[in-house]
C-alpha cells in the first residue's frame, strides 16, 4: 500500500507542477481569508481587547487558522461529484484499489505542499514580528498534531460523503458550499468561537464544527489548556470522526448499490 | 473447456424518472415523481470460452454497454446470474479486478496533464507488477502498438488514436486474461482503427486473452470477432459466427453509384431514371447523381458490370448494408438461434 500511495502522491505533485500559477492562486486564497479577518479584528481590538483577545492574540489565532485550515481542508466532494456525474468513477471501480485511497493521497499531496509554504511564511514573519511567535512547547505541538490529524480525517470524510450524494442528486457541491458557508462562522474561520454569541458557540461545540478547525487552533495557541479541556476536545473529535466515518460507509455502500442499479 | 464468462437469463431493468415538459412538469416531478421501467437487457443467456474474441453488436441503446458493465462488475443484474473469470463480478472484489481490464472508448484513465508513462507507473503500483515484468510488458505493448516516442509527451498533446493505444497499454500491463472493450475504436480515423484491430488480434494470439468488445463499426466486428452476440432492445437476437449471420440476414448488397454525364438527362437513350435503375435491382434512393441499389449478394458483381455498361458512372462501390439495417432485418424476421 505504501508503494501505491507513493505513486499516487508522486502523480499528484507532477500534475501540480503543470499548474504552478493556479497553485499560487489557491495559496493566496488560503492566506487572504484569515488575513482579512485578522485585519478587521486588529482594528476592532485597538489597544484594548475583545473577549480577552488582544491584537497579538488575534495575530496568533489567525496565523494558526491559516496553517491548520490548509492542513485539514478537503476538496473531495468536488472531485467525487465529477467522477460520478461524468462516469470517471467507472474505471476507478474496475481497478483493485478503493477510489478513497486516491482521494486520501491527493489530500496528503495538497496538504504537504500548501502547509509547508504557509509554515515557512509563518516562520519568516515570526522573525520580524514577535506577536505571532508561539512559546516553545513540544508537548502542546504533539497534541496539536493529533488534533489536526483527527480534524483532517473528519473533514475528509465530510467532504467525501457529501460528494457521494452525487449518486442521488446533482446538487452535491451546493450542499458542500452550504456547509463551507456555515463553517465560516461555526468552525472559527472568521472569528475565535469565544467571540461568538454563547448560543452560537454552543451549537458549534455540540456539532462537529469546533472539532473541524477551532479546537486544534485553540490547542496550538494555548486558548485551550488543561488536561480536562484537551481530553474533552479530543474525545469530541473522535466521536464526530466516528459519526462521519459511519455516514461515509452508509453513503458508499448504498450509493454504489444505486450506481450499480441505475448506471453512471 | 470451462467457460470464462457465463450469463444465465440475465436481465437489467432501470427505473427512469418521467418528467413532463415545462415548469408544471418539473414541479409535478418534484413532488410526485413517476417512474418508468426501462428494460435495458432482457433474459440474455450466453457462454464464452477462454481465448474467444466476441463482439456485441447492436445499435445505440441496444444494451451492449449495459451487458458489458454487468460482466465487469459496475452494474449488477436485476435478475439472472453472471460469472466472469471465476467470480460473480459485482462482489468479486480486488481479486476479480486483477483478472479483468475495462477500456471505455469515451472515458480515459490516463492522467490528462502528464505523459502516459506516469499513468503506467501508477498502474504498476496499483496492480503490484514487479519491475522486471513491468519493463518487459511495457516494451512488448509499445512495440505491438507502435507507440515509440509518444510515452514522454503529455496526454493532452496526443492524438485520439495515440491516446486509445495508451489506454490499452495502461489496461493491459497487469496482463488480465479477460478484456472488456467498450467502443475501443470510437471516433478514431481508419488507420488508427486498423492499428488497434491488428494489435488486439496479435495480443490474443500471444497471450490467449479473452476479448469482449462492443462496437457499432462493422469493420471492427468483421476483422476481430469469430463470434457475434447481436443485441437489440435488450434481447439477444443471434449468437454465432458473423458470416453465417450476414449470409442469412443480409442476403443483399448495396451498390452505391455516382452517375456521370450531364445533369441527369440526355436524349441519347440512356437517360437515367428510377425506372431504368429499377431493372437492375431495388432502388433504395435516387437523387441525381447519387443512387443506391440493393441487389442479391451473389448478383452484385455481375449487376455492377452491367450498370457500368449501361450508364455513365463516375463512381461505384459495393457495400454490405449498414449494420443497423442488418439488425433491423434480423429483428423484424427474428433470427432463430443455433445457426
Amino acid at each position: 500500500m505504501i508503494k501505491r500511495y507513493a505513486a499516487l502522491i508522486r502523480n499528484a505533485w507532477l500534475v501540480d507542477l503543470q499548474y504552478r500559477a493556479s497553485i499560487v492562486l489557491w495559496l493566496l486564497w488560503g492566506v487572504t481569508e484569515p488575513a482579512i479577518a485578522l485585519g478587521i479584528w486588529w482594528a476592532i481590538a485597538g489597544d484594548g481587547s475583545v473577549a480577552g483577545y488582544a491584537r497579538a492574540d488575534f495575530a496568533r489565532y489567525f496565523f494558526a487558522v491559516m496553517l491548520i485550515n490548509q492542513l485539514t481542508i478537503a476538496w473531495d466532494s468536488w472531485y467525487l461529484d465529477r467522477w460520478i456525474r461524468e462516469g470517471e468513477l467507472n474505471y476507478r471501480l474496475a481497478r483493485p484499489l478503493h477510489p478513497a485511497h486516491e482521494a486520501v493521497a491527493e489530500n496528503i499531496a495538497y496538504k504537504a505542499r500548501t502547509a509547508s509554504v504557509i509554515l515557512v511564511v509563518w516562520l519568516v514573519v515570526a522573525v520580524a514580528w514577535p506577536a505571532v511567535r508561539l512559546p516553545f512547547d513540544p508537548g502542546r505541538w504533539a497534541v496539536t498534531a493529533v488534533a489536526v490529524l483527527l480534524a483532517a480525517a473528519m473533514r475528509f470524510f465530510i467532504s467525501f460523503t457529501t460528494g457521494l450524494l452525487a449518486f442521488w442528486t446533482t446538487r452535491a457541491t451546493a450542499i458542500m458550499d452550504l456547509h463551507a458557508g456555515v463553517s465560516l462562522f461555526l468552525a472559527g474561520r472568521i472569528a475565535p468561537l469565544a467571540l461568538l454569541p454563547p448560543a452560537v458557540a454552543g451549537v458549534a461545540g455540540v456539532l462537529w464544527f469546533r472539532s473541524m478547525l477551532a479546537f486544534p487552533v485553540d490547542v496550538l495557541t494555548g486558548a485551550v489548556h488543561g488536561t480536562d479541556a484537551i481530553v474533552r476536545g479530543l474525545a469530541a473529535q473522535l466521536v464526530w470522526l466516528g459519526v462521519w466515518v459511519g455516514a461515509y460507509r452508509l453513503a458508499w455502500i448504498r450509493g454504489l448499490r444505486r450506481y450499480g442499479a441505475v448506471g453512471g | 473447456m470451462s467457460s470464462i464468462v457465463t450469463a444465465e437469463q440475465v436481465s437489467k431493468t432501470f427505473q427512469v424518472k418521467v418528467r413532463d415538459p415545462g415548469l408544471r412538469g418539473a414541479l409535478r416531478a418534484l413532488f410526485r415523481p413517476r417512474y418508468r421501467d426501462v428494460h435495458a437487457v432482457r433474459d440474455v443467456t450466453f457462454r464464452i470460452d477462454p481465448g474467444e474474441i466476441v463482439a456485441f453488436l447492436g445499435p445505440n441503446g441496444a444494451g451492449k454497454t449495459t451487458t458489458l458493465k454487468m460482466l465487469a462488475g459496475l452494474l449488477y443484474p436485476t435478475s439472472g446470474r453472471v460469472e466472469a473469470a471465476g467470480f460473480v463480478p459485482w462482489s468479486g472484489g480486488p481479486s476479480f479486478k486483477r483478472r479483468i481490464a475495462l477500456v471505455l472508448g469515451n472515458r480515459q484513465q490516463l492522467v490528462w496533464d502528464l505523459p502516459p508513462e506516469e499513468t503506467f507507473l501508477l498502474n504498476r503500483a496499483i496492480y503490484d507488477i514487479p519491475a522486471g515484468e513491468y519493463r518487459e510488458r511495457l516494451a512488448e505493448l509499445v512495440t505491438l502498438l507502435e507507440l515509440g516516442d509518444v510515452l514522454q509527451k503529455p496526454v493532452r498533446q496526443l492524438s485520439l488514436g495515440e491516446r486509445m493505444k495508451c489506454e490499452l497499454v495502461a489496461s493491459l500491463l497487469h496482463r488480465p486474461p479477460l478484456l472488456f472493450l467498450d467502443e475501443p475504436t470510437l471516433g478514431l480515423d481508419v488507420t488508427a482503427q486498423e492499428a488497434i484491430r491488428r494489435f488486439l488480434i496479435e495480443y490474443r494470439e500471444r497471450h490467449g486473452a479473452t476479448v469482449l468488445l462492443t462496437s457499432h463499426y462493422m469493420q471492427d466486428v468483421t476483422a476481430l470477432a469469430s463470434r457475434v452476440l447481436m443485441i437489440n432492445r435488450g434481447r439477444l437476437l443471434y449468437d454465432g459466427a458473423l458470416e453465417v449471420l450476414v449470409a442469412r440476414i443480409a442476403r443483399t448488397k448495396r451498390i452505391e453509384l455516382v452517375l456521370g454525364g450531364g445533369g441527369g438527362g440526355g436524349d441519347d437513350g440512356n437517360r437515367v431514371t428510377a425506372e431504368a435503375l429499377a431493372t437492375f435491382g431495388e432502388v433504395k434512393s435516387f437523387r441525381f447523381p447519387n443512387a443506391v441499389l440493393e441487389v442479391r449478394r451473389e448478383d452484385a458483381p455481375a449487376t455492377s458490370a452491367r450498370l457500368l455498361a449501361a450508364f455513365p458512372v463516375a463512381d461505384l462501390s459495393i457495400e454490405d448494408p449498414p449494420i443497423e439495417d442488418v439488425i433491423r432485418l434480423a429483428f423484424a424476421r427474428g433470427v432463430e438461434e443455433n445457426a
